[in-house]
């Protein structure tokens, strides 16, 4: 009946009668059945043997079947463990459950009950395992993911880059005007993807958990200025109004200033690709006792609502064909991430041709002296974003 | 006419080499190329340069350092002016990588790519300085 490999039983319990009837009833199942009468002599068994299920017989002189589990769900923690008792409490039941216990079998059972408890524990086990190895296999391939892109992709990339500065440093000075745009364009180009290969490498790293913040105690008015101020060429050409409205002070927050400068240059950078000329974008801020936030608005193209939700997925795009302006599509998973590690959230709201805006919430930094609470488990200040 | 200067350019990837040697002999200078770090040292030795130019991560993450080492060591390693060559970004596996304090100096670090003006620059003003020192 079961299906090959054959599964392996161990019984412990101190009745003979129990043991020879649960070892009958599951050879003719197609188990392999060991036995124990005592708690020691069946640690022993599993430890060596390694079964797929164990039968635990709760109430028995010496060890506890409690502590059997205890030490089973430790030593043998692929082995499914299933309580047997005359005392089906319970409490009893819940305490085996949360020692590591799959199932329990009250006294007194039938072949069938046996059976059936059996056949949903091997599956039990089957799944258990099986979900084990696909969860290391993943977690292999992104660690070799990120090494392989790190290394394979980004060499050629840089190489390509480095030729074309030789090409320009040996025959730059007998280019004509179509020939250097042609050599501009093709290292631009390449200039991007090697950025989508690093943004996809800092949220592979992220989602890995390689991705390291220095974080100290920061203010986001410093920030926002610098990244206002990167971005005011881009503005300029394009004659958009950035506009900063910030108060003189603002509490600090524990950061990492040079992945929230990246954030910040980014959100900024978005609201001036979509926004059009003559446009604007107004980054504000506020606080109360417990969080910083910061507002970016814009008077762009909007984001449609059936689209907002999607937005912050990796490679996800607002516009497919039409889609003039560059990116990587991950700048938004990464702004997220980053701001998530912060233990900040990112929200958006936005209308369609009139524009979006984008709010960014930070934890501020309480000192020790300025009070113990803690703005994570505060109800009073839930997270509203409009 | 004076001779050429000589610079030493050690790195495993043979393109990387190509096209940076180009640009140095566009600068004016003779190149001298080294595709592992074993032969770079005894390069090092044979032609005596005026300056190196070592990629960090060769083979293994450290040969570049363990190159700029033994050069420093040599009798005319040890006020040569020598670069390093780097395409690690500092959040990548290796971040977390600091050269201990005895580390033997390097006189610049430069990321790859390299610009040709900027690589050109950086080496006239190690050149320079050297002779009016």
């Amino acid at each position: 009946m079961m299906q090959s490999p054959t599964p392996l039983v161990l019984i412990i319990d101190d009745e003979a009668a129990i043991r020879d009837g649960c070892r009958q009833a599951l050879e003719k199942f197609g188990c392999a059945v060991l036995d124990a009468e005592e708690g020691d002599e069946g640690i022993g068994i599993a430890r060596d043997a390694k079964p797929d299920i164990a039968l635990i017989d709760l109430k028995m002189p010496g060890i506890s079947g409690m502590e059997i589990i205890e030490i089973l769900s430790r030593d043998v923690p692929d082995t499914v463990l299933v309580m047997i008792t005359g005392y089906a409490t319970i409490v009893s039941a819940v305490e085996a459950i949360q020692k590591g216990t799959y199932d329990y079998l009250p006294k007194p059972f039938s072949p069938d009950q046996l059976r059936s408890v059996v056949r949903r524990a091997f599956e039990h086990r089957k799944l258990k395992i099986e979900t084990r190895r696909l969860w290391e296999e993943k977690e292999r391939m992104e660690k070799s993911f990120i090494t392989f892109v790190s290394h394979e992709m980004r060499s050629p990339l840089v190489v390509i880059r480095q030729y074309i500065e030789a090409l320009k440093a040996v025959a730059g000075d007998r280019f004509d005007r179509d020939m250097a745009a042609i050599i501009e364009r093709c290292g631009a180009r390449i200039q991007d993807l090697e950025t989508l290969v690093e943004h996809w490498l800092d949220v592979s790293r992220i989602s890995e958990g390689s991705f390291v913040l220095k974080k100290e105690p920061l203010n986001l008015i410093q920030l926002i200025k610098q990244s206002s101020e990167e971005m005011a060429p881009i503005c300029k050409e394009k004659d958009i109004v950035l506009k900063t409205d910030l108060p003189d002070q603002l509490p600090e927050i524990l950061g990492d200033p040079e992945s929230l400068l990246r954030v910040f240059t980014n959100i900024i950078g978005n609201a001036t690709k979509y926004t059009p000329e003559h446009g604007r974008i107004t980054v504000t801020s506020e606080n109360d006792d417990y969080y910083v936030t910061v507002r970016i608005s814009d008077t762009g193209t909007g984001i449609p609502s059936d689209k907002l939700l999607f937005i912050f997925e990796p490679f996800y795009r607002v516009r497919g064909k039409e889609e003039r302006q560059r990116g990587s599509g991950l700048g938004l998973t990464f702004c997220k991430k980053i701001i998530e590690m912060h233990g900040g959230e990112i929200a958006v709201a936005s209308t369609e041709g009139q524009g979006s805006t984008f709010l960014l919430k930070f934890p501020s930094h309480l000192r020790k002296e300025q009070g113990t609470g803690k703005p994570s488990t505060d109800p009073a200040t839930p997270f509203r974003p409009f | 006419m004076t001779t050429k200067k000589k610079i030493l350019l050690i790195d495993d990837d043979k393109d990387f080499l190509f096209a940076t040697k180009l640009i140095l002999e566009r600068g004016g200078y003779e190149v001298f190329l080294a595709e592992d770090g074993k032969t770079g040292v005894e390069m090092w030795k044979s032609v005596a340069p005026d300056l190196a130019i070592i990629d960090m991560m060769m083979e293994t993450w450290g040969e570049g350092f363990s190159v700029l080492s033994k050069i420093r060591a040599t009798d005319t390693g040890r006020d040569t002016p020598l670069f390093m060559l780097s395409a690690v970004d500092l959040q990548g596996p290796y971040g977390s990588f600091e050269p201990p304090p005895e580390f033997p100096r390097v006189n610049a670090v430069l990321q790859k790519p390299v610009k040709a003006e900027d690589l050109l620059r950086y080496i006239a003003q190690e050149l320079n300085a050297k002779k009016i020192s």
